[in-house]
């Protein structure tokens, strides 16, 4: 039985519930998982009881506390993560394919007596390292950039097929894989291209924020400017934000860097990436606080000073305000 | 030869998922760390926030990836990948947390070189810092979630994760936990229940 349910005494209580029996639906009805009778019930109360609107205010706000306590996994963590399964996998702890590979066989035949399981394990771990080591390497591999970033550069080779000769001998087919590094300076093409295709990797905060911090060092050019204002407003994690902004810093006069700033300030769901962009907004050519803001700056930081819910960064905002001699309300 | 992926590396977009585990079925790598990238970000949040160990979200990663490698074979489309894959992780992470239970380990706290460190430290208790009196805040509501989280059972903390912090609707958490909706909601309603009670003068 629900344990919801249990409050209620008959059907007419579904239509007059009391206080006690709708502040029960308040955790399901703020994670949207009330039927939709349940959620007219419960609507209909609230209308009529200000006490009980009060308490669902009191619950969303613990709803919202909650949130402060999820962890984002570090970018660092992700990547070793990655590169501890591609080097499991390169082990040969791969799926059991459809087809029964030789060295199935092997191990079938070896597994057969308890004896003999270490040998086959010796066999096969044998294979894999004589494999990875001795095979020759057959360029850009389907692993290259994607599930093995941050392993070693070792080739990983897999066998495809076996099949009997008529003159005794077996032919094997290798799949070979192999990582390829390119190396060079920044202001290589082809370096800033692939680094420019990194960062909109949407897959790997990791490598966006390492390929962020690189293209940093020549945010002189407009492109590579573009593209962390782009980072700015749109990448989805806020450590990738707040690498993007800090390597906007001596740029914030530049005006498609301030509209980012801009957006992140009155729309970044961060309070840390808002705080940062009033920091930026703020801040003059020489990397010093701007004696004096412009007006469309000043306007903004009020609009901003108005809706942030957040009471720090309001009061940083307030703060510039006050410093500006500008109010901090809208008139 | 290595068989073409269906889908181009790096697109990330899971538009064309029963082809990518078809040809990942068929050996083909690629399709494989495709798959890998659409879901591993949050595997491995879902064990980090369970677990609250980074060595032990490692293990779940990769155990539960390996065991996804080795079974795809096994897998006949009679329920979404994500339910299949998630069935794995969470049993993983399950068993993980009755170990726990069973052996009383205090999991939070490690030692680094520069000292013992809060695992639950998060870049947002960092960002309170210029703030005193909401650092303080904060970190008495954190000490208390902390708290009330590890007095929940596995299954209460597992259905409230999966819902508070995954975004999952009930009826797919009772897919992937083997229960039915009515049961994940009882237990989802149990944890609330539990939290309510513990953080309720918070707000």
């Amino acid at each position: 039985m629900n344990p919801m349910n249990e409050a209620r005494t008959d059907k007419n209580a579904d239509k007059n519930m009391d206080c006690a029996q709708v502040r029960m639906h308040f955790a399901l009805l703020l994670y949207g998982e009330l039927s939709f009778d349940e959620e007219e019930h419960v609507d209909a109360h609230l209308d009529g009881c200000a006490l009980c609107r009060l308490e669902l205010e009191r619950q969303k706000a613990l709803h919202a506390a909650f949130d402060e306590f999820a962890v984002e996994p570090p970018a660092s963590l992700l990547r070793e993560c990655r590169a501890d399964l591609a080097a499991a996998m390169r082990q040969g702890l791969g799926p059991r394919a459809p087809k029964v590979h030789w060295w199935e066989g092997l191990r079938g035949f070896l597994g057969a007596s308890a004896l003999l399981r270490p040998a086959a394990a010796f066999a096969l771990l044998l294979v894999g390292f004589v494999g990875a080591r001795l095979l020759p390497s057959v360029g850009d591999g389907i692993f290259a950039g994607s599930i093995f970033t941050g392993a070693n550069q070792a080739g990983l080779s897999r066998v495809s097929d076996v099949e009997a000769q008529p003159d005794g001998s077996v032919r094997i087919v290798v799949d070979q894989i192999q990582r390829r590094t390119i190396t060079g300076g920044l202001d290589d093409q082809q370096i800033r291209t692939r680094l420019l295709d990194a960062v909109r990797d949407p897959n790997n905060p990791g490598l966006r924020a390492d390929s962020v911090d690189l293209l940093s060092r020549r945010a002189q050019s407009a492109e590579i400017r573009s593209e962390l204002a782009y980072l700015v407003v749109h990448d989805q994690n806020d450590g990738v934000r707040l690498k993007a902004m800090e390597g906007l810093k001596p740029w914030v006069t530049d005006p498609e860097v301030r509209v980012a700033l801009s957006q992140a300030l009155l729309g970044d769901a961060n309070p840390g990436v808002r705080t940062q962009a009033i920091d930026l907004l703020i801040q003059g050519p020489a990397g010093n606080s701007a004696p004096n803001l412009d007006r469309a700056t000043i306007g903004m930081l009020q609009q901003f000073v108005s809706q942030e819910r957040n009471a720090s960064v309001r009061q940083r905002a307030e703060k510039v305000l006050e410093l500006m001699n500008a109010s901090a309300e809208i008139y | 030869m290595l068989q073409r992926s269906a889908v181009a590396l790096n697109s990330g977009l899971p538009a064309d998922e029963a082809a990518l585990i078809r040809a990942a079925q068929g050996g083909d790598q690629d399709a494989f760390a495709q798959l890998v990238y659409v879901y591993d970000q949050s595997v491995l949040k879902l064990a980090m926030n369970l677990l609250r160990s980074p060595e032990d979200a490692r293990d779940v990663y990769q155990e539960a990836f390996l065991r996804v490698f080795r079974n795809l074979n096994n897998f006949r489309f009679d329920c979404s990948f994500h339910t299949w894959l998630y069935r794995i992780v969470t049993n993983l992470c399950l068993d993980q947390m009755r170990k726990r239970k069973v052996r009383r380990e205090e999991p939070t706290v490690l030692t680094a070189s520069d000292g013992p460190l809060d695992r639950m430290d998060s870049v947002q208790e960092e960002r309170v810092e210029g703030d005193p009196q909401r650092h303080l805040f904060s970190g008495q509501l954190r000490t208390r979630i902390k708290s009330v989280l590890e007095g929940m059972t596995p299954r209460e903390r597992m259905v409230f994760e999966l819902r508070h912090y995954q975004g999952l609707r009930l009826r797919r958490i009772g897919e992937i936990l083997g229960t039915t909706e009515e049961a994940a909601k009882n237990c989802l309603f149990r944890a609330t229940q539990k939290m309510r009670a513990a953080l309720g003068d918070f707000v």
